[in-house]
């Protein structure tokens, strides 16, 4: 096992390395705007922020009603493209 | 994407693919982190809820998402149809074709000089009559109003059938007569026929030479088509001749004879009309006299296109060709032949000259 876990190591490495983790996650940014994702969070966002009350509401708080959300909504195409890419990475650069 | 030799064999693959899925939730919580650090810091700042107002202004500038109407609400088409009243000649015109219009109105734009000029240019080339600024401004404005449309489509018919070109498409209609020469004369009347009452003797007798001429029962017009045309029979073209020409009307002329006539403007005919005393049996002494106005009318009257022979050169052309009736009837029917002479084409002197003699043997 940790020789996966040395594997999964490099290839962290090598993608914040070669900035391909970077293009990556803007990547992703751009897709998710584009897509309305974003506006979608931010709506949700609201709604928890009204429940919690505008002076009290921490990160913590948001991260727990967003995250689980935020994965589900991610659309189908954004998620095939990106796994396509990292895919392509690894066959490119793997060990 | 080149997929390389994948250096993991088959339970390393799903461990491959978890990787990847790995990375891929990686990125995404980093996505959803980023943005609610980024909510966070707005709601702290107390920027969260700018973009809120009170209930009603929210109502208000909602997106609409209604067939027909954009996200404001707005109708794409509503100004179609509108008309507006034009404060220089006070029509009415729809609102699309406003400012075009009113730039042709108001004889300001860019194109409308260059318009005008080229209309008073093809003006001066044809007809008499006035053009009216305005009324041509309809033509080229193919404005939507219905009133418009229909003097528009009137004076369509009517401007198209003198222009130049129209002619051309004539000439084929005409089977096979010379040019398109021969229905320029014609113009100013529609081009199925001739009224046979403007035209004088000569006139009547040169058109029959080279058309049909039978006379339609619904339109009073003659028949523009070539002798042998299929509609009608030679007895009708006979008949016609008999009618208009007199009892010694000549013969149906030979149907090879090419014929063209010279460009006869309406108005000279009228004023030869006018002149002449219109008897069954034309004396010769009045064909002399129309005969010789004519030949002046004709060097008098404009030439707007092509053939620039002048009467005067047929009738040195012609007298050189039929040489057969020279002796017959001396002076006078040399000039009445001078009036023929026109209608018919130099080339082929030979094979009109005997259709000529047969005439004015019949006269004299």
């Amino acid at each position: 096992m940790s020789k996966e876990s040395r594997m999964r190591a490099t290839v962290n490495q090598k993608l914040a390395e070669m900035g391909e983790r970077e293009r990556l996650k803007e990547l992703l940014r751009a897709k998710l705007t584009e897509c309305g994702w974003k506006d979608q969070m931010k709506a949700h966002c609201k709604e928890v922020i009204k429940e919690k009350g505008l002076e009290h509401v921490t990160v913590e708080d948001l991260v727990v009603e967003i995250t689980p959300k935020g994965r589900a909504l991610v659309p189908d195409s954004v998620k095939k493209e990106l796994l396509h890419r990292i895919r392509a990475f690894l066959a490119q650069h793997a060990t | 994407m080149k997929m390389e030799d994948m250096p993991l064999s088959g339970p390393d693959n799903t461990r491959l693919e978890a990787l990847v899925h790995d990375i891929y939730s990686e990125l995404v919580d980093d996505a959803c982190l980023g943005l609610c650090f980024e909510v966070h810091r707005a709601v702290k700042q107390g920027y969260f809820f700018l973009d809120e107002t009170d209930q009603e202004s929210m109502k208000e500038f909602e997106i609409v998402d209604q067939p027909g109407v954009d996200i404001f609400g707005q109708v794409y088409n509503q100004w179609k149809n509108k008309e507006c009243e034009c404060p220089n000649c006070k029509r009415l015109i729809a609102a699309s074709r406003f400012a075009p219009h009113l730039e042709k109105c108001l004889g300001m734009g860019r194109n409308s000089s260059r318009i005008a000029n080229r209309r008073l240019a093809s003006n001066n080339n044809m007809s008499k009559s006035e053009s009216d600024q305005e009324d041509n401004d309809d033509l080229n404005d193919n404005d939507w109003s219905y009133g418009a449309e229909k003097k528009a489509k009137k004076r369509k018919s009517d401007k198209s059938q003198n222009s130049p070109r129209r002619s051309k498409s004539i000439k084929h209609k005409n089977g096979d007569l010379g040019s398109g020469v021969s229905t320029e004369p014609y113009k100013y009347n529609y081009n199925t026929g001739i009224s046979y009452e403007t035209l004088g003797p000569d006139e009547v007798r040169s058109l029959l030479t080279t058309q049909c001429g039978v006379i339609s029962e619904h339109t009073k017009k003659m028949c523009t088509r070539s002798p042998r045309c299929p509609q009608h029979s030679d007895e009708q073209r006979r008949a016609v001749r008999v009618f208009l020409l007199g009892p010694s009307a000549p013969s149906l002329p030979d149907p090879d004879a090419v014929v063209e006539s010279e460009s006869f403007d309406i108005p000279d005919g009228q004023t030869l009309m006018s002149r002449l005393q219109w008897e069954d049996s034309p004396d010769i002494s009045p064909t002399d006299s129309a005969s010789s106005k004519a030949s002046t009318n004709h060097s008098d009257s404009k030439r707007p296109k092509k053939k620039k022979r002048t009467s005067l050169g047929l009738n040195r052309g012609l007298g050189g060709g039929v040489s057969l009736t020279g002796g017959g009837g001396g002076g006078s029917s040399s000039s009445s032949q001078s009036n023929i002479s026109l209608s018919i084409k130099k080339k082929r002197p030979k094979l009109s000259a005997p259709s000529i003699s047969s005439i004015y043997d019949d006269l004299n």
